[in-house]
């Protein structure tokens, strides 16, 4: 049920950045407005009933109609949180795989280092350890990422995109996701032992066109 | 039995309540120079100040350290010592099976330290030592078995003493003292007890899985038997957190309501919300897990997201008591003000990562770090600290210096936010947690300096309570029975207690605050005679 | 005493409601595991502080004043017995046989000491009782 529009969506496809930074809008704003309100509750409270004498301390000490009813605008409010988290959730683990991916890449994540596969043209980048090829993408379009580990729990995690997802052996997980142009830094982001600190990769994403000849002429060159 | 052996042998409570809590307080400076180590190593981009392997034992061992060897067991000390004399009770239940679990629980803490001397190292796969990262294959070696052994045996210790807790609360509660008439530090170490209870032992079955799938057996094999894990571990995992929170929450409330000189606010809605709290916290756990793809995410959102009821509750109940008081801005009373303004920053950027989406960036970041370090640091330690400074002269007899106590204050709020506000930030922008260096990025650097300036700001803190505890205990101000107007039966004692607690008869226990309806009916009389006229 | 399994049980229903989202929305039988095992902990926990007392422990209201004689113990010297051998014996499983063997001694003699400690208990409390009924 689609009752949200996002706002600069590309072409209509789910972008896990728009949706990360609808909800950080609603979430951060409401979290600092909590905060202030306490605090400026709690110094009032301290400048107001400071220093009086301890008899005329108050001796009331309950109000359960209050208490309740404060419980239930708690309880709207987390509701309402949980409906804004269920709609993007909804988009980004579901929506957004059924997309139709203009390219699948296959992630292998080992110690430490990513392997970059594009099966349809049949050549694989890596960065990590050995060395930093760049993970070339269409901006604009789907991505679809099968991510997958060889060993251990790894993490592949593009912070600008503001979204990751594990790599655990045994298993293929997958995501879809868009970019705009530009370079954007990956990282792993579950702690897979020594040089956990150096499986950095970088993503580059050109313009459909652009992958289109840089593919082609990475899988020639790969052809035996 | 006298002497050393009589006081390492000993049953009564207080003394294990205070070794316990003493070791515990051993292991908050180790863990903290871990910390430190870990900090000058991240205060520039590319540092190589201790290599990689020991980087990583050393953020392994600062999580472990604090978790099973401080922060948790510095709790269930502090209901130790407390509970029995909050209740009115002479003594604790099965003090004997107590104190089995206190040595226990050393031993642990032991055997999990002497990883350090193993020639792969001490545990090295983080605190929460996933597998198939912690199997026998890619972390071989005894270090990584002793430290596996090691919360075997802590988390053994601790699951005993916490039984011994619930079972002195059920039992043995002075005459008159209903279960609605116990003191708020007495329910929030009630459900902490429960949650070590309910969930601990699955810490011990996941660790000994993991022990037997580090020798051959292959447990944690695959996809399942990586969600497995995490699912076991975690379901400890998520409870511990709130037994790390509740004791502290209580201790802060307590010195809140006594510097207003006035009771608790919304009892009955605080020991339900408690109590809702407490069970809530062991249903949601799978949060930790939303970037598997291996759980139902939204299940555990609605549940984790739900937990901003009750916590609204324990806020509307703290200024509920500040309102209508007569504060006192004593150091314990500044502290608990503290724990609860900063546990807010911890509490609410929980609620954040409690929504999946918001959780795909932040996790295994250093929005993570903050997070927790706000609950567990910012929050909990100042709660704890709150708790020092009310209870240290019931304790000792002697009262800590004021001055030293808001120096102390001053000096950890400011490095407390220097270190693990910048935290944020730097997560958010894409630094993972766990790293032994990160690459130059614009920012970074300065961030990273800052935290760890945070962090030796910090520690003079710590070092400043040292100075303090030293100089007051040297120069003793006595403290009497009841420096403070204390609300609670621990206060109707000599400082320190006498071995069975209460020498002198109970005041009546009408309610969570006896000594203050005493001393409200006294006020009563003396205003009557000049409202009533001499008949 | 009064009232005493009251919270235990309590706290073990709701945490028997939330077990039962748990079975229902909850995909891993794994998780679902735990939450009921974690339930079953807890009841049996209230259940066995029922036993000690039966109705008293499930009655509402303040606890009556004891009339019998307490026994405090003082010390324990095999309560730190059986701590000790504890940790000596995980501590060799992982290390070294002879600890392994050193904390299984340990514990038996431990075990030993914990009797002698009880019949001690025991015994002074008769004591105590057969005074205050001659008294």
């Amino acid at each position: 049920m689609q009752v949200w529009s996002p706002v600069g969506a590309i072409q209509g496809l789910i972008d896990t950045r728009t949706e990360y930074d609808h909800l950080f809008s609603i979430y951060v704003p409401i979290a600092i407005g909590v905060f202030v309100l306490i605090v400026v509750l709690v110094l009032a409270a301290v400048l107001i009933y400071r220093r009086r004498p301890p008899e005329r301390a108050a001796r009331w000490h309950e109000h359960n109609p209050l208490e309740g009813t404060y419980a239930v605008l708690l309880a709207c409010v987390a509701g309402f949180l949980l409906y804004l988290t269920f709609t993007a959730e909804h988009k980004v683990d579901t929506v957004a795989n059924q997309e139709h991916p203009s390219v699948v890449i296959r992630v292998s994540a080992s110690k430490w280092e990513w392997a970059f596969s594009y099966p349809a043209y049949g050549f694989t980048v890596r960065s990590g350890v050995v060395g930093r090829q760049p993970l070339v993408v269409p901006a604009g379009e789907a991505v679809r990422f099968e991510i997958t580990s060889l060993d251990v729990i790894h993490s592949f995690w593009i912070p600008a995109l503001r979204y990751k997802h594990d790599a655990i052996p045994g298993s293929t997980q997958i995501a879809t996701l868009v970019f705009r142009r530009g370079v954007f830094p990956g990282q792993c982001a579950e702690f897979c032992g020594l040089r956990h600190a150096d499986m950095i990769f970088t993503a580059q994403a050109v313009s459909p066109a652009a992958f289109a000849t840089w593919a082609r002429s990475r899988g020639t060159a790969a052809a035996p | 039995m006298t002497g050393w052996l009589g006081a390492v042998t000993s049953t009564d409570h207080k003394r294990i309540g205070l070794t316990l809590g003493v070791c515990s307080l051993f292991y908050f400076l180790l863990g903290g120079v871990f910390a430190l180590l870990m900090r000058t190593q991240l205060a520039q981009s590319n540092m190589q100040f201790v290599s990689d392997n020991s980087y990583n034992e050393l953020f392994t061992m600062h999580g472990s350290t604090m978790i099973y060897l401080f922060v948790t067991p510095m709790a269930i000390a502090m209901a130790i010592y407390l509970v029995p004399l909050q209740i009115g009770a002479t003594r604790l239940s099965a003090p004997r099976l107590c104190l089995a679990g206190m040595w226990t629980w050393l031993c642990g803490g032991l055997v999990m330290q002497q990883g350090w001397f193993a020639s792969g190292g001490a545990g090295r796969t983080g605190w929460s030592s996933y597998a198939p990262l912690s199997n026998g294959t890619n972390t071989p070696g005894v270090g990584q078995d002793l430290w596996v052994v090691g919360v075997i045996l802590a988390a053994a210790g601790m699951l005993v003493m916490a039984a011994c807790v619930v079972a002195t609360v059920a039992r043995r509660r002075a005459p008159g003292m209903s279960l609605l008439r116990m003191p708020v530090f007495t329910w929030t170490a009630l459900v902490s007890m429960l949650m070590v209870v309910g969930a601990f032992p699955m810490l011990v079955v996941v660790m000994v899985l993991l022990y037997i799938d580090r020798h051959g057996g292959h447990i944690f094999t695959g996809f399942e038997g990586a969600i497995d894990y995490q699912d076991l571990f975690w379901f400890f995992g998520h409870p511990v957190v709130y037994v790390m929170f509740f004791p502290y929450l209580g201790a802060a409330a307590e010195a809140i309501a006594v510097n207003a000189h006035k009771r608790w606010f919304g009892y009955i809605a605080f020991v339900a919300s408690i109590m809702a709290f407490a069970a809530l916290s062991m249903a949601v756990w799978s949060h930790h897990m939303y970037v598997t793809g291996g759980v139902t995410n939204q299940y555990f959102a609605f549940t984790s997201t739900a937990l901003l009821v009750p916590a609204g509750i324990e806020y509307f109940d703290m200024i509920g008591t500040l309102i209508g008081g007569s504060i006192v801005l004593r150091t314990s009373m500044l502290f608990a003000l503290a724990f609860f303004l900063q546990f807010l920053i911890g509490g609410l950027s929980g609620i954040f990562v409690a929504s999946p989406v918001l959780d795909y960036q932040a996790y295994g970041t250093y929005i993570i770090v903050a997070h927790f370090h706000y609950t567990l640091f910012a929050g909990s330690i100042f709660g704890f600290f709150a708790g020092v400074y009310h209870w240290f002269p019931k304790i000792t007899g002697a009262v800590l210096r004021e001055r030293l106590g808001k120096l102390q204050l001053l000096v950890m709020v400011v490095g407390t936010n220097m270190t693990f506000f910048p935290m944020f930030f730097l997560g958010n922008d894409g630094m993972p947690r766990r790293v032994s260096r990160y690459p130059t990025h614009p920012g970074w650097g300065t961030l990273n300096e800052i935290e760890t300036i945070g962090a030796g700001v910090i520690a003079l803190g710590v070092l400043t309570f040292l100075i303090n505890v030293f100089v007051s205990l040297r120069r003793r101000v006595p403290a009497g029975d009841d420096p403070w107007l204390g609300h609670t039966l621990e206060w109707a004692t000599t400082s320190p207690p006498p071995p069975l607690n209460f020498e002198a008869p109970l005041p009546p226990i009408r309610s969570y605050a006896p000594l203050l309806d005493l001393r409200e009916a006294e006020m009563d009389r003396a205003r009557r005679p000049a409202e009533v006229p001499a008949s | 005493m009064r009232g005493g399994a009251i919270p235990i049980l309590a706290w073990g229903t709701i945490l028997l409601v939330l077990a039962v989202g748990n079975w229902v929305w909850n995909d891993r039988v794994v998780g679902s595991g735990a939450a009921s095992a974690a339930v079953l902990i807890i009841y049996g926990f209230g259940v066995a502080v029922w036993l000690a007392r039966r109705r008293e422990a499930l009655r509402r209201g303040p606890p009556e004043p004891r009339t019998e004689p307490e026994s405090v113990p003082q010390a324990s010297l095999a309560a730190v017995g059986i701590g000790v051998s504890a940790g000596c014996a995980l501590f060799g499983l992982a290390w070294a046989k002879f600890l392994l063997d050193f904390g299984i001694a340990l514990f038996i003699v431990s075990v030993g000491r914990l009797v002698l400690e009880l019949r001690a208990e025991r015994a002074s409390r008769r004591a105590a009782r057969g005074e205050s009924e001659r008294a």
